[in-house]
C-alpha cells in the first residue's frame, strides 16, 4: 500500500560523486553459523570471489558484510556513486542483487522476505545508519577507475615497445613522457 | 528488468478510462495548437464554481477522440488544491515535492543562475498559481473553440483571475526551435489503448502513469486521500523553458568546417538526426525516411553500443531514456524513470540560417504526467540530465538541456580520437514552472462539492 508511513531514506555523506552506505541488522538467535556459510556461499559466488571485480551492482566501489558482538549483529559498509536516496527504489526492484541478498537477510531480524518489497523498503530503512565520518583517497566513479585502469595497462604496452623512448618525444607527448619515467 | 520478469507479474486491472483526464495519459497531437492558462481562486466559492463549469469541458481519456483530437486538462497547485478548501490532511497526504512547489525544489532541479526563482516570469513559482488549464487540438478553430469555454468558465466569475496566459504552435518545420523533431518517444501504459512508440518496450503498469493502480515495482504508488481525490488522478509538471537557439547555432558554426560537420554535431548532441532520425540506426548522415516513420524511428536500443561511437553516452536523447543501455548494471531499472512527456513550442522559429539572438522569447513548454514526480521527473532531471555520475562522467550534463553552470564539456566519442566539445553555454533557460494534480473527473466533481455536501471539511484560510 502507501509508503508514506515509511521515513525518507536518509542518504549517506558524499564524497564527490561517491556515497556511503551503512546498515546494521541482529542476527536471528540461533542462526549466526548458518548466515556464516550464506556469506561464505556469496563470497565463493563468480563476481565476488577475491579477484573477480564482477559484483552484480556495477556502481558499488566495494562491500563488506561484518559479523560483530559474537556473531549478534550484521553490518552490511559499502560505497556507492550517486546519491542512494536516487536509487532507493531501483535497488528494491534490481533482481539479481535481490536474491543474492535474500539469502543472507533471512538470517537477520525483521526480514519477511521477497517479493513484498514495501517491507523490504522499511527492512533496509530501519537498518541504515548515516557515517559520522567519511573519507575517500581517490576521487572518480567506477566506471572512471575502471577506464583509467585501461588507459594505464595500454599505457604499459606502449612503454613495452622497443621505440616508446623515440616515440614519446614528440612534444605533444610530454604529459605521457613525464608519467614514463617509472 | 534484467531480471526478465516483473518482481511481481499481475496483470493490471483495467484503466478507469471514463473516470481519467485525456491530458493526464496521452502525449499531444501532431501537428498542435495550444494554450495554457493560470488562474488564481481569490474566493473559495467561486473556486468551486469555477471547477463545476470546468468539468463540462474536461474530457475523460475514454472519450471517443474527435478527429481534431482537442483535449482540456485541469490541474491544480498544492495552494489551488488549498484555496478550494481540501482539508489539511489531505493536503499532506500528497508526494512531498508536490506540497513544497517547483520553486523550492530549484536547487535540486539545477534551476540556477538565470534560472533561479528569482529570475522566474511572473506569477510562475508564486502561490498565485493556483489552477493550470490546458487545451491542445490539431485545429485552430477547435483550440478557439474550447478555449472560449474554458475562458467563459472563468471570465464570469469575480473571485477567479486569469493571471498568465501562454499561446503554443507547432513551428512550420514541425520541429522544436532548435530545429529537431520531437515527441517521439511516449511509452505505452498497459490498458490505454495505445501501443509504446518503441516495439521493444512493454507497456509500462498503469500505476506509473495513474494513481490507483499497481505500478512496475508491483505496489499501488502512494496516493492523496480520501481515495476519491487521489484515484485515477496523476501529478503534471509543467516548465516554461527559453531556448537560446541563436546561442546554440553560433556554438555549432564556431565547431565545424561544414554544414554537414554542424549537422552532425548537433545530432551527436540530440542523440538524432533533425529529422528524428535515431543515430543509433542512422550513425552517418540524416535520414528523412527512417526519421518520419513511427514504425522504426523508435525500434532500436544502445546496448550495441555502450562506448556511444553511435550515440554518445552523453546525448540529450540517451540520457532523457537510455532504454537498455544501463540493463547490466544491475543498480538502475529504466522503466521506473519513464514519464509521459508532452513539450509544445512556444514562440517563432529563429530564422533559417541567422546565428544573431533576435531578442525574441522562444522555446518549449514541457509537460510532465505520471505517478512519481521524485523518481520520475526528478530522477531524470537530477541524475541523468544535470548529472553525469551515471556515465562516468560526473563533470558533464546533458549538451542541449543541462544547467552548464562553469563552462561543461562534452564527450563525442569517434575513431581514432574522441572529440570533446569545451565551454558549453546554457542554451536552455528556465523562466518558471509548478508542480501540480490532475484529478479524475470524479474527484473534480468532489472538489467542486466541497463544504456543499456536508460541512466536515474544516475551512482553512487560503
Amino acid at each position: 500500500m502507501a509508503r508514506s508511513d515509511v521515513g525518507e531514506p536518509q542518504p549517506g555523506l558524499r564524497v564527490g560523486p561517491t556515497s556511503e552506505f551503512s546498515l546494521f541488522f541482529r542476527v536471528k538467535p540461533g542462526s549466526e553459523q548458518s548466515l556464516r556459510t550464506a556469506l561464505t556461499d556469496l563470497q565463493n559466488t563468480p563476481g565476488y570471489r577475491p579477484g573477480d571485480y564482477g559484483m552484480a551492482i556495477q556502481t558499488i566501489h566495494e562491500a563488506r558484510f561484518v559479523m560483530f558482538d559474537d556473531d549478534t549483529r550484521l553490518a552490511f559498509v559499502t560505497s556507492f556513486d550517486g546519491p542512494w536516496d536516487a536509487y532507493m527504489e531501483d535497488f528494491f526492484t534490481s533482481g539479481p542483487t535481490l536474491a543474492l541478498f535474500d539469502v543472507i537477510f533471512r538470517h537477520v531480524e525483521g526480514y519477511g522476505g521477497l517479493p513484498d518489497l514495501s517491507a523490504l523498503r522499511a527492512f533496509v530503512l530501519d537498518a541504515e545508519h548515516v557515517a559520522a565520518a567519511y573519507a575517500r583517497n581517490y576521487p572518480g566513479t567506477v566506471k572512471e577507475i575502471r577506464k583509467a585502469l585501461r588507459v594505464s595497462r595500454a599505457f604499459q604496452e606502449v612503454l613495452d615497445h622497443p621505440q616508446a623512448a623515440e616515440l614519446l618525444q614528440h612534444p605533444a607527448m610530454r604529459p605521457l613522457w613525464d608519467e614514463a619515467g617509472d | 528488468m534484467e531480471a526478465g520478469e516483473p518482481v511481481h507479474a499481475t496483470t493490471s486491472p483495467a484503466l478507469d478510462l471514463d473516470d481519467i483526464q485525456a491530458g493526464a495519459l496521452y502525449g499531444r497531437p501532431s501537428p498542435y495548437v495550444g494554450t495554457y492558462l493560470l488562474l488564481c481562486i481569490r474566493d473559495r466559492d467561486d473556486g468551486r464554481d469555477l471547477v463545476r463549469r470546468l468539468l463540462r469541458v474536461v474530457k475523460p481519456a475514454g472519450f471517443p477522440g474527435s478527429p481534431d483530437d482537442t483535449s482540456v486538462t485541469v490541474a491544480f497547485t498544492y495552494s489551488g488544491l488549498k484555496a478550494l478548501g481540501v482539508p489539511q490532511g489531505s493536503l499532506d497526504s500528497f508526494a512531498p515535492e508536490f506540497q513544497q512547489g517547483m520553486a523550492s525544489r530549484a536547487a535540486t532541479l539545477g534551476d540556477v543562475g538565470e534560472s533561479a526563482p528569482e529570475h522566474w516570469e511572473w506569477p510562475l513559482g508564486t502561490s498565485d498559481v493556483h489552477v493550470a488549464i490546458s487545451v491542445l487540438s490539431s485545429d485552430r478553430a477547435q483550440l478557439e473553440a474550447v478555449a472560449e469555454k474554458a475562458r467563459e468558465a472563468h471570465a464570469e466569475l469575480a473571485g477567479i483571475d486569469l493571471i498568465w496566459r501562454q499561446d503554443c504552435y507547432q513551428l512550420a518545420s514541425g520541429r522544436t526551435s532548435f530545429g529537431f523533431k520531437d515527441g517521439i518517444g511516449q511509452p505505452g501504459v498497459e490498458g490505454s489503448g495505445r501501443p509504446a512508440a518503441n516495439p521493444r518496450e512493454r507497456p509500462l503498469k498503469a500505476g506509473e502513469i495513474i494513481l490507483g493502480y499497481p505500478d512496475e515495482t508491483g505496489e499501488l504508488p502512494p496516493m492523496p486521500s480520501p481515495e476519491i481525490l487521489g484515484r485515477n488522478g496523476t501529478y503534471v509538471v509543467f516548465r516554461k523553458l527559453h531556448t537560446r537557439v541563436a546561442a546554440y547555432r553560433s556554438y555549432l558554426r564556431a565547431r565545424s568546417r561544414s554544414r554537414q560537420e554542424e549537422a552532425l554535431l548537433g545530432a551527436k548532441m540530440v542523440g538524432r538526426w533533425q529529422s528524428g532520425a535515431p543515430l543509433s540506426i542512422a550513425p552517418d548522415q540524416d535520414d528523412t525516411e527512417l526519421g518520419g516513420d513511427p514504425r522504426r524511428n523508435n525500434d532500436f536500443g544502445f546496448a550495441d553500443d555502450p562506448r556511444g561511437f553511435k550515440c554518445p553516452v552523453g546525448a540529450h536523447a540517451r540520457r532523457a531514456n537510455p532504454r537498455d543501455a544501463l540493463d547490466g548494471e544491475g543498480s538502475v531499472d529504466v522503466r521506473l524513470h519513464r514519464m509521459i512527456r508532452r513539450g509544445t513550442n512556444y514562440g517563432p522559429m529563429l530564422p533559417e540560417g541567422v546565428i544573431e539572438d533576435d531578442g525574441i522569447d522562444r522555446g518549449i513548454i514541457f509537460v510532465f504526467a505520471g505517478a512519481h514526480p521524485k523518481r520520475q521527473f526528478e530522477f531524470v532531471k537530477t541524475q541523468w540530465l544535470n548529472d553525469g555520475i551515471f556515465i562516468g562522467a560526473p563533470l558533464e550534463s546533458d549538451p542541449l538541456v543541462g544547467p552548464h553552470p562553469e563552462s561543461s564539456t562534452f564527450t563525442i566519442p569517434q575513431r581514432p580520437i574522441r572529440r570533446r566539445l569545451q565551454d558549453l553555454p546554457p542554451f536552455v533557460v528556465t523562466r518558471g514552472g509548478e508542480y501540480c494534480f490532475a484529478p479524475s473527473l470524479r474527484a473534480l466533481q468532489w472538489l467542486a462539492g466541497l463544504g456543499v455536501r456536508d460541512e466536515t471539511p474544516p475551512r482553512e484560510d487560503a
